[in-house]
């Protein structure tokens, strides 16, 4: 049932950068009897404490990409267990690399990251690398935009978000982007990716165990959707 | 920096470059510069340069305070260099510089003028020095080019010369943490009755202590980060202000500036916040040069905001306004967005904001859309929101996410044929908010906006 669902917004004062904020506009306009609960960075997280159903954390500068990593890091094993247990996780931008084992700086040196998957990632902050994207997440299409510092490596051929039809994967040489284990979802699309995608939405929306999802705006979103769907080839 | 022969190779290189460019009647802003810089990469440490050069840089409100600032110089007698037609990175600044150059290389005005893009920070100073360096404010611009505010006031701090004074906006805690060894001056505007306690907008680039990461407290949020705050744990706070706006009239149309306990009252040239900051802005700078009161004035006497950037006219009782209001650019279209929705009587908003370029070669990325507060489109007394481009389905989602009753919008591909449902009854003005690159169409709107009301409104 929607009403008893529990969306964390993690530290949405700053980790909300490129749009990204209006991801959970939308999903509270999807879900109104849902509770959306906004975790700034000086608060205690909800999810450390009690059971939530959908984990949100947007794209950041890479400053704040260290606070975060500190803040996070003492509870890994919990996020660890909870994506064991399927909670929905949506990470987007660089709020993936998080996960990874480090993010390497143009130097040399590294920031230890929560290692909760196999990849890693290196910052270019020289080079900003901007393009469309459309790649496929099961049978969806997904797309949406890309406008980053930084890239991602390892291993994700198990765990990928979505398979490149059109842009770059986690990094420029790879086809498959982002990454899908469970229910944590972490992609370098950024900015409204749940508008644009409203046949992803409703998927996620399923994820937290709603049967029969709704969405708003439908009909508009799904012109807007197959507008852009044709324009990215 | 001396000059080599290197140099001079790039000099009369680009000199010759520009005179051919003239010939043909081509731009020269431009070109020349570039190619001096691509023969000798530190041109410009080494071309003469003007004795003070006061480098105006920032997100918002570089162009117009430039503007501004060059006419009251002029006005004021001052023989200046600019690069006011050519562009704002290392190019364009080289490009003046080898312009007003004489065939010797040698500079005859005493003082420059230039607008500096932030980005390009790197490439400019160091072989530029300015004398003076103002920075409006630090927003999100393009995500593509600018990534985020942090991102660029890195790009300044580290490069911003030491021997530079700043001249900063004391409002925008961004700002006013710059280059912090160097000698500065604040200007802002004190508490308005407008003001709020808390932030309204969907952007606030800063809002926890960058020292401590606690939370900030605010004194007053003027817009986004615009206001004056202190840490709740530390002593991060605003600075004290130099040149302190204490009273705006909007009836007179005036302000009060008060500098070392002294008050005086210049005309506003504009009721928009904006602009009230781009005029304190000139009249701080004119301040440090060491004018009075009486060369300012004259210097600001008759200006007004360029026709590119806002024009109102009247038209059979309904006033038809063109406010550019950059695409790409959140934090400005959000000013632009506010403005409509105070501005008293019945309005009808048209929107031509997409990127042209885009349209024409990819799909646009919207993601700016959502970090501009078109919320504030959704007040009662706007009646109708048109908008019409290659996004206009995205624009019509994004309307209907900040609210906005269905029945008001119209949103078509074509944008000529949008002011066909142009609904004028009991409409006092027609407002047309247009992207840098749309002036064209929004000519065209305009007159079909005219042609529509003389029809229907005798
Ligand atoms: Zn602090």
């Amino acid at each position: 049932m929607e009403e008893e669902k529990k969306i964390e917004i993690l530290f949405p004062e700053f980790c909300n950068l490129a749009g990204d904020s209006s991801n959970m506009r939308y999903l509270r306009k999807c879900m109104p009897k849902a509770e959306f609960i906004e975790t700034s960075f000086d608060e205690e997280m909800t999810f450390t404490k009690e059971n939530v159903d959908l984990i949100y954390l947007g794209p950041m500068t890479e400053s704040r990409q260290e606070k975060v990593i500190e803040k996070l890091k003492p509870y890994t094993d919990t996020i660890k267990q909870k994506i064991k247990e399927n909670v929905t996780f949506l990470f987007t931008g660089n709020a993936l690399e998080i996960m990874g084992k480090y993010i390497e700086n143009e130097d040399g040196s590294r920031i230890e990251g929560l290692g909760i998957f196999d990849i890693y990632s290196k910052r270019d902050m020289l080079n900003r690398h901007n393009s469309l994207f459309k790649g496929l997440f099961e049978d969806i299409e997904i797309v949406g935009f890309k406008s980053q510092f930084s890239m991602s490596y390892g291993n994700n051929e198990n765990c990928y978000f979505a398979k490149v039809e059109h842009g770059i994967g986690m990094n420029p040489k790879s086809q498959l982007e982002g990454i899908y284990d469970h229910h944590f979802i972490g992609t370098y699309v950024i900015g409204p990716i749940l508008i644009l995608n409203p046949l992803f939405t409703k998927r996620v929306i399923e994820m937290m165990g709603v049967d029969t999802p709704y969405l708003a705006f439908a009909q508009e979103t799904m012109d807007a959707y197959k507008q852009r769907l044709k324009e990215i080839h | 920096m001396k000059k080599n022969l290197r140099f001079y190779v790039a000099f009369y290189l680009a000199k010759l470059a520009r005179w051919t460019l003239k010939v043909l009647k081509r731009n020269a802003s431009y070109f020349p510069g570039k190619l001096a810089i691509t023969i000798c990469p530190d041109f410009l440490g080494r071309i003469d340069k003007p004795k003070t050069i006061i480098g105006v840089t920032g997100t918002n409100g570089k162009t117009t305070v430039c503007n501004i600032l060059e006419e009251a110089l002029r006005k004021n007698g001052y023989e200046l260099i600019d690069n006011h037609l050519g562009s704002n990175v290392n190019s364009g600044i080289a490009s003046s510089l080898i312009e007003e150059a004489d065939n010797r290389g040698r500079q005859k005005k005493e003082i420059a003028v230039f607008e500096l893009d932030e980005r390009s920070a790197v490439k400019i100073y160091p072989y530029l020095v300015p004398t003076y360096l103002v920075c409006t404010n630090l927003f999100r611009d393009s995500l593509r080019r600018n990534a985020h505010t942090e991102f660029i006031f890195n790009i300044l701090n580290k490069s911003i010369p030491k021997e530079t004074k700043l001249i900063l906006n004391g409002d925008d805690l961004l700002v006013s943490n710059l280059a912090k060894e160097n000698e500065r001056v604040y200007f802002g505007i004190g508490r308005l009755e407008t003001d709020e306690d808390t932030c309204h907008n969907i952007v606030q680039d800063i809002s926890i202590c960058p020292n401590c990461s606690s939370k900030l407290e605010w004194e007053f949020v003027r817009y986004n980060h615009i206001g004056r705050a202190h840490c709740s744990k530390c002593d991060f706070c605003s600075p004290q202000i130099d040149y302190e706006v204490t009273q705006i009239d909007f009836e007179q149309k005036n302000m009060t500036i008060r500098n070392n306990g002294i008050e005086e009252t210049y005309d506003i040239m504009n009721d928009n916040i904006i602009n009230i900051y781009n005029v304190l802005t000139v009249i701080s700078v004119l301040k440090e040069l060491g004018m009075t009161k009486e060369q300012i004035e004259k210097g600001l006497e008759g200006q007004k905001i360029v026709d590119t950037r806002y024009s109102e006219e009247m038209i059979n009782g309904i006033k038809v306004v063109t406010h550019l209001a950059k695409g790409l650019n959140p934090i400005a279209c959000s000013r632009v967005f506010d403005y409509v929705r105070k501005q008293p009587g019945n309005k009808a908003v048209i929107m031509i904001l997409d990127n042209l370029h885009d349209a024409a070669t990819s799909s646009e990325n919207t993601a700016w859309q959502y970090d501009t507060d078109y919320e504030f489109l959704n007040d009662d007394s706007i009646k109708q929101i048109l908008i019409a481009g290659a996004r206009y389905l995205d624009g019509l989602v994004r309307l209907e996410i900040a609210d906005v009753d269905k029945d008001k919008i119209i949103a078509k591909r074509k944008e000529l044929e949008l002011v066909q449902d142009l609904d004028l009854e009991g409409i006092d003005k027609v407002f047309i908010l247009h992207d840098l690159h749309s002036t064209e169409l929004r000519d065209r709107i305009k007159e079909q906006v005219r042609e529509k009301i003389e029809k229907e409104r005798k």
